[in-house]
């Protein structure tokens, strides 16, 4: 098949997979009925026949009577036009797209930090548990990634709290940033950092280096945490990709060769080796994603995942809509880009 | 001649049980697993011989709700409400291996229905089915696990429905990719040049040979279940307050994590321990059915 016509191909099939993403979250949040629909657009201070009043023009407004189906195109061209509705957590109340431009930032930095820790970290294990095969290095190796990878991550959390937050003292656990800093900066009001919303890059722009350095300090549990459930997945097929491609003939020759064993494992069998790890790169990014919304609830930080469940807890529509459907489409996307990828790096992958 | 076959048959049985259990650490983790099952079974059949009077729900005692350490009193030491720790963790795991149980399995059933018919009949059917599964892949399953909840409504029971809904397209993927490799096979197409029909090929045949490793991933997933079931009523899934489960245990200990560690590590540990035990066990399985990874 031809590069294009492959990727054209993949671009026709996101058709469907979004439709059907978007179908299955508009069933998600019409099926606890109508009321609970509105009540993110209703005055909760009316009652009486004002609020009846109130209802109804809402019900027009979005078309409720009409067909489930027709009601779907009227949401989706709700949803495409930007008006995701509002949210009203403990958290954040106010329009969904201010929300996602103040919790998202967050999410991303976890995200890109654990990233960097997983990039750093498991391609040298990997590696020097299936060069080092059968030794104590291997050994250790495995049976930490084993327990890691059957460990529920919010368990990985609570182990570094214990360690790292009570025993030891090194770390802080919980928030975004030591309130007692922030108390009194013009630049951060009510939790909420300007202009980039992340507090990190903020207090850099802003030259406040003792707010950065423990804005620094929050991040590293949260995103070590996510990184360590994510890792041991990627340790264990690297190991087996790399003890596979050990084996095989080309490696053989240039051993045979005397071409320097370094050079044979980091050049010849180490990038080969990283294909698979690659191929399920779509997987880390699922896993990423789904684990942020454990990790940010267990250290309170406030990112999307944190919305996530302070929305459930409270019954909100617009939290869980705007959610689902935005790590859905984050996903989708990140899926797409990288499948179009690999089918440029590896002609084998177009069949 | 049927004599023969069941001759082999037994044959075939001994290697493979001699197989598993000369593998130590799959030995081990079968152990942990009988001893969960028999937990689960006896606080299911007779909760009196464990002292326990209501298997589900958990025995407060208010009288002390600061959790204590552990004591000749309670072997584990106590958690927040003055929940004794042993006993409630007995209590959680019929809770928590029954529910996983019952997931995976729903989850496997229905997904190797829909692979078997996916993967034989091909064509149009099979098309729609792949990308009716990518929808399910496109969303984080916690997510979506979240987002399904939510639209059932917060019980126990939507929980469970939320997991199958988010488990089945993995078994629906694994068993449509068997069965393309099965369909292959001479005996299928003998089957077919002799007259058989399409649903009893598929019933008689192609089902039987997918079993073997689908219950090895079943055992496999048990674990990742149990985590996730165990995390999903940690973050606050369930609003009631007083359900034996390990990841509400541990939710219940938080608050208490700088004075009384133990009440978050012993339902943690219980968890993980059962996680790995079938981790191993699984590996050992999949050794037993796969002879390629034998020799290794």
């Amino acid at each position: 098949m031809k590069l294009w016509a492959y990727i054209l191909r993949r671009i026709l099939i996101l058709i469907p997979t979004l439709i059907g993403l978007t179908l299955m979250v508009f069933v998600i949040i019409h099926l606890q009925g109508n009321n609970l629909l509105l009540a993110q657009y209703l005055n909760p201070r009316l009652t009486g026949p004002a609020k009846q009043q109130q209802l109804e023009a809402l019900t027009e407004r979005f078309h409720l009577n009409d067909p489930v189906y027709i009601q779907y195109f009227y949401w989706l061209q709700q949803i495409i036009t930007g008006d995701w509705g509002y949210t009203n957590t403990p958290i954040y109340s106010g329009s969904v797209t201010t929300a996602i431009s103040l919790f998202l930032p967050n999410t991303i930095i976890i995200a890109v930090f654990a990233s960097i820790i997983i990039w750093l970290l498991s391609i040298p294990l990997g590696v020097s548990s299936a060069v080092n095969r059968d030794s104590i290095r291997d050994h250790l190796i495995r049976v930490s990634s084993f327990t890691l990878y059957a460990m529920p991550i919010y368990l990985i959390a609570i182990a570094l709290i214990i360690l790292l937050g009570v025993y030891f003292h090194v770390l802080p656990f919980s928030g975004p940033v030591n309130p007692l800093l922030v108390s009194n900066l013009d630049w951060y009001k009510n939790g909420i950092s300007y202009p980039t919303h992340i507090l990190l890059i903020d207090a850099l722009i802003h030259g406040n280096l003792t707010v950065a350095w423990d804005a620094f300090l929050h991040v590293i549990m949260p995103s070590v945490t996510l990184a360590l459930g994510i890792m041991a997945g990627i340790i264990r097929i690297l190991r087996a990709s790399m003890l596979e491609v050990l084996e095989q003939d080309y490696i053989r020759l240039a051993r045979a060769k005397g071409v320097p064993e370094k050079i044979v494992i980091n050049l010849h069998a180490r990038r080969n080796a990283l294909l698979p790890v690659a191929t399920s790169f779509g997987y880390t990014v699922a896993g990423l994603l789904g684990g942020a919304v454990v990790i940010e609830t267990v250290f309170n930080y406030p990112g999307i995942g944190y919305w996530t469940t302070q929305a459930l807890l409270v019954n909100d529509v617009g939290g869980i809509m705007s959610s689902t459907l935005l790590f859905g489409l984050i996903l989708v996307f990140t899926t797409l880009i990288l499948d179009i990828l690999y089918a440029l790096i590896d002609p084998r992958i177009r069949y | 001649m049927e004599k023969r076959m069941e001759a082999k048959e037994i044959e075939g049985l001994r290697l493979s049980l001699v197989i598993f259990f000369s593998n130590k650490t799959a030995v081990v983790g079968l152990m942990i697993f009988m001893a969960y099952v028999i937990d689960a079974l006896l606080m299911q059949f007779a909760p009196s011989m464990l002292g326990v009077n209501n298997p589900n729900a958990l025995a407060f005692d208010y009288s002390n709700t600061i959790p204590q350490p552990p004591s000749p009193e309670h072997i584990l030491g106590t958690t927040y409400f003055g929940v004794d720790l042993l006993q409630a963790i007995m209590q959680a795991i019929r809770i928590d291996l029954g529910y996983s149980g019952l997931i995976v399995i729903s989850g496997a059933l229905i997904g190797a229905l829909f692979g078997i018919i996916s993967a034989y009949a091909g064509g149009w059917f099979d098309e729609i089915l792949m990308r009716i599964t990518d929808i399910f892949f496109g969303i984080p399953y916690l997510v979506l696990a979240l987002g399904v909840g939510f639209a059932l409504g917060r019980t126990i029971e939507s929980m469970i429905i939320a997991l199958i809904i988010v488990w089945w397209p993995l078994y629906e993927r694994y068993t449509r990719s068997l069965t393309l490799s099965i369909k292959e096979q001479t005996f299928i197409e003998a089957a077919k040049a002799s007259g058989v029909s399409d649903l009893k090929i598929m019933i008689k045949h192609i089902f039987p040979n997918t079993l073997p490793p689908v219950l090895v991933q079943i055992s496999l997933d048990l674990g990742v279940v149990m985590a996730i079931f165990a995390t999903l009523t940690f973050i606050g899934f369930l609003p009631t307050g007083n359900l034996p489960e390990l990841g509400y245990l541990t939710s219940l200990g938080l608050n208490y994590i700088q004075i009384a560690p133990w009440a978050t590590i012993f339902p943690g540990l219980a968890i993980t321990i059962f996680a790995l035990a079938v981790n191993l066990m699984g590996d050992g399985l999949r050794d037993v059915i796969d002879p390629r990874r034998r020799s290794s």
